[in-house]
């Protein structure tokens, strides 16, 4: 229920899908590549890269964690979400892992998303995507791959919709609360 | 001295008469002098306003456990008293299941010692065995010279027929009801609660329908044998109460009672391990509720009587099988009986005065004590409309074993009058 | 779904309750495929186990189950021999208190000490077990394992459940979860451990050649306790064996059948089943026993402690 104009419209998305595409073929030229999104978002992010990036490699592999039971605020909800679950189908160890998250704002999910990666293996190295940079880092986690920059208010919500989960792709700012 | 009091507007429920009767009643000393309708007060009498109220006669219980001696944690005597008051019943029988039991004359003497410093008569029964273990006779001549009025040992059966048959055969010589808690204790084992579907899914020990008919069936034929007058103590089952109409039809001396409680409810309402639904002889089942309804309609029960049975709520927080049985009644028994089948017209006032007031006051010999002009001043004004709570402020017992605890009930004990006393004026 | 507090019995879940428990429990498995088989989900919370009759098997389950999820286990020594009482339950509950535990996973021989606790404590009470009343992560499990064998569909399946009926817990919560879930069942038991007015919808069979022209696709089989007060409610193990156990011949008709066996544990060989069970292809007991670690674990991740109004019911 779109409440306002996208501040990032369908061609826009595409357009920063494909510039994050873009950045991790250039800078990962190897195989061994592994896209993992973060449940829930995450994951058809990672989807899109891995459509577009398939052709350039041998072997790119794809993956989804579930951070749920990684989480650190579980203590402050009233009722704990439904699991998911992670897939993960294939050995992690040597692999360099991309992960996905479509938001970064405070670090915590891609913290959880970390924790719960390695205590699936051993990656050779992780990094770390997001379609959206909004600044307001509360850990020292650092996003690789960006696909925008946006500056939006504290009070203020980034929230992005994908065909797959939410019926359309668009980028909405709105009022209240964290994501 | 008593003064003249003049109760004005109510209506007087009778034994006789199924339709409530208006009338204003004067009482003068410990007597009602008028009873008609639109009396004039005379100088100086205080006037009671009783409009939209019912005036019945005093109730009267003999199923009552006081716990004194030696239980004075769960009940005194003049606390149960109290309690009596607070519910309308103005005398009541205790059971000897004491520590140590009545079962001896210095015990009788004892407690109706304690008995005589309280506002209302309290009588009590002895034991029929040494201490209740159902082996030796109890002294039965000697506690009925000290006062006893029946002989039970209410808690247990008398398990070794042979020793009840020798009671019957002594006491019915001392004109001494014998009353008996039917249950066989082999088939009852360890149960806590109605054996039945509900037992089986809170999966509780059940304490078969069987374990009282048997022994009730047993007892009543010794009785019959041996010509004592025996009454049975809180009926629970349909087929228990047929077999006692059969009996009564053969022309046996014996009574019955039926409890509140097991009018109202059924194991279905022992819920989740609810332990002031646990009492002896159990609840029973939706069935039996409807029969025993039945039964009480038919004449088959003598008298309604409450076994009221105070336990600490130390004692009733535990698990429901290590919970002791029993549940308090006499503050609830009227406005329960009015809430749940006087007010819905399934039974009458007459009927409840009949079995509540004048037949227990019979079984032990006493006149009935009508609402009429020459009538001792011995009864109730209970106000249909107003609803009652039990909560602890209200409960004059010391103990709140009650599934009516916090709960509330239509119709409410209003005033107390015994021997031209207003006892309680709420 | 509103949070809740205590697991005490199968009847007080909700539908959405169970597809929550049960959902969440695949994830839980999944967890043991990896290198770690820990998460960190329930840090710095407490679960103590309070065993009033011994069973290592269902406590090191919840232990597992609680050390998987990151949470400090205590196992809390209570005395195993006698039978304490539910005043001295609450005795011990109230020095637990001051310990501020958050979950209490409870066994006891005689029935409704759970809920006791429950009303008693702001701690989540889990029922491991209590009298004859109900087991409520072995009917969870089972139930679970069998969505596994018969692909998460039960409405249709039938399983027999045989042996002591009116002293088992299991047959209890079991039978009720799995006529929730679709199933039809069935019991066979001798008279004398047939408890009475049960639930008419369960099929009550008197010897095996009934439950084999049933047409069961499971046979769970229940332990038998031989007296009570001293009378026996058998004439012996060898004549309760031959009738009523599951005897070489019957697995042989067992295997015919394509049926699988289930059990709650621990067996008596040579009472209600033989040796040969143990490696029938289609005997389900350390199927059931993995998955009792993961419904646990679901089972904890869904309870919330300390939200004063306990368990309805």
């Amino acid at each position: 229920m779109p409440d306002s104009a996208p501040i990032l419209t369908k061609q826009d998305m595409a357009r920063c899908i494909g510039r994050l595409a873009e950045s991790i073929r250039d800078s990962c030229p190897g195989d061994e590549l592994a896209l993992v999104g973060i449940y829930r978002r995450g994951v058809p992010l990672a989807e899109r890269v891995f459509t577009l990036l398939k052709s350039h490699y041998q072997s790119l592999l794809l993956g989804r964690v579930d951070i749920t039971l990684y989480r650190d605020d579980l203590k402050n909800l009233e009722m704990m979400p439904k699991l998911v679950g992670s897939d993960i189908p294939f050995d992690l160890d040597s692999k360099h892992v991309i992960l996905f998250d479509e938001v970064i704002y405070t670090g915590r999910t891609s913290r959880a998303g970390l924790d719960e990666l390695l205590d699936h293996g051993r990656p050779k190295q992780v990094q770390i995507a997001a379609l959206i940079d909004r600044g307001g880092r509360e850990l020292p986690i650092h996003a690789d791959f960006v696909g925008e920059k946006l500056q939006v208010a504290p009070h203020q919500r980034i929230s992005v919709c994908f065909e797959e989960v939410d019926g359309e792709d668009a980028v909405y700012v709105r009022e209240g609360g964290r994501r | 001295m008593n003064k003249q009091r003049l109760f004005k507007g109510g209506d007087i429920a009778s034994e006789d008469s199924a339709k409530l009767q208006r009338g204003d009643v004067l009482v003068e000393g410990t007597r009602i002098t008028r009873v008609a309708p639109n009396l004039i007060a005379p100088p100086d009498c205080e006037v009671i306003d009783c409009t939209g109220k019912i005036i019945l006669p005093a109730l009267f219980d003999v199923h009552v456990h006081a716990r004194e001696p030696g239980q004075e944690q769960k009940e005194n005597i003049r606390a149960c008293s109290e309690a009596a008051i607070n519910g309308g019943v103005t005398g009541f029988v205790m059971m000897p299941n004491t520590l140590p039991a009545i079962d001896n004359a210095g015990v009788v003497k004892t407690v109706l010692e304690s008995a005589a410093r309280c506002r209302i008569p309290i009588y009590t029964s002895g034991a029929i065995t040494k201490g209740r273990e159902g082996k030796e006779l109890a002294a039965i001549g000697a506690m009925k010279a000290a006062g006893a009025v029946m002989i039970t040992d209410d808690g247990f059966p008398v398990a070794n027929p042979v020793v009840l048959r020798r009671a019957m055969e002594y006491a019915r010589d001392f004109g001494l009801i014998v009353a008996s808690h039917c249950e066989t204790m082999d088939l009852s084992g360890k149960g806590a609660m109605h054996e039945g579907s509900v037992s089986y899914s809170l999966g509780l020990e059940g304490i078969p329908a069987i374990s009282e008919e048997i022994c009730l069936d047993r007892d009543i034929r010794i009785a019959q044998y041996t010509g004592a007058h025996i009454h049975i103590q809180h009926v629970t089952t349909a087929r228990g109460m047929n077999t006692i109409r059969r009996f009564k039809e053969e022309g046996v001396k014996v009574t019955c009672e039926v409890s509140p409680h097991h009018l109202i409810f059924n194991h279905e309402d022992v819920g989740d391990y609810d332990t002031n639904y646990k009492m002896n002889p159990p609840l029973r089942t939706r069935e039996d509720n409807a029969a025993l309804l039945q039964g009480l309609v038919d004449g088959i029960f003598d008298v309604i009587a409450t076994d009221h049975a105070p336990h600490t709520p130390f004692e009733k927080n535990n698990d429901f099988a290590s919970a002791p049985f029993g549940i308090t009644g006499l503050e609830t028994a009227l406005p329960s009986l009015h809430h749940y089948f006087i007010s819905k017209v399934k039974l009458g006032w007459d009927l409840l005065v009949r079995r509540y007031s004048a037949e227990p006051r019979r079984l032990l010999g006493h006149k009935a004590v009508p609402v009429i002009e020459g009538g001792a001043a011995e009864f109730i004004v209970f106000d249909p409309n107003a609803d009652t709570v039990f909560d602890r402020d209200f409960i004059k017992s010391k103990s709140v074993n009650t599934p009516f605890l916090d709960k509330s009930m239509r119709g409410r004990v209003d005033m107390v009058i015994h021997a031209g006393d207003l006892l309680l004026l709420r | 779904m509103t949070p809740r507090k205590d697991l005490l019995d199968i009847q007080s879940l909700t539908d959405e309750e169970l597809d929550f428990i049960l959902t969440n429990a695949v994830p839980f498995k999944n967890l043991f495929k990896r290198s770690v088989k820990k998460v960190p989900t329930l840090r710095g919370r407490t679960v103590l186990t309070l065993f009033y009759e011994p069973s290592t098997r269902t406590r090191s389950s919840f232990e597992v189950a609680a050390s998987r999820l990151s949470a400090d286990v205590i196992n809390f020594s209570v005395n195993t021999s006698s039978v304490v009482k539910g005043e001295s339950v609450l005795d011990t509950i109230s020095t637990l208190e001051a310990m501020r535990t958050d979950y209490v996973v409870v066994r006891h021989g005689m029935s409704g000490i759970p809920n006791l606790i429950a009303r008693n404590t702001t701690a989540s009470v889990i029922n491991a077990g209590d009298g004859f009343h109900a087991h409520p992560t072995q009917a969870l499990l089972d139930v679970f394992t069998l969505k596994e064998v018969f692909g998460g569909d039960l409405r249709g399946s039938r399983i027999a459940f045989i042996g002591d009926i009116q002293h088992s817990r299991v047959a209890r919560s079991t039978n009720l979860l799995c006529r929730r879930m679709g199933m039809s069942t069935a019991m066979l038991a001798p008279g004398s451990l047939i408890p009475r007015d049960t639930p008419p919808e369960i099929a009550a069979f008197t010897n095996w050649d009934q439950v084999f022209a049933w047409k069961p696709d499971v046979i769970y089989l229940l332990r038998v306790q031989m007296e009570r007060q001293n009378v026996p409610f058998i004439p012996s193990i060898g004549e309760y064996h031959r009738i009523y156990g599951l005897t070489d011949e019957r697995l042989k008709r067992v295997r015919d059948s394509g049926i699988y066996v289930m059990h709650p544990g621990p067996v008596n060989r040579g009472v209600e089943l033989n040796d040969s069970v143990m490696t029938y292809e289609r005997c389900l007991i350390n199927q059931q026993v993995e998955n009792g670690i993961a419904v646990r674990m679901s089972v904890l991740y869904w309870l919330k402690p300390g939200s004063v109004e306990g368990t309805g019911s």
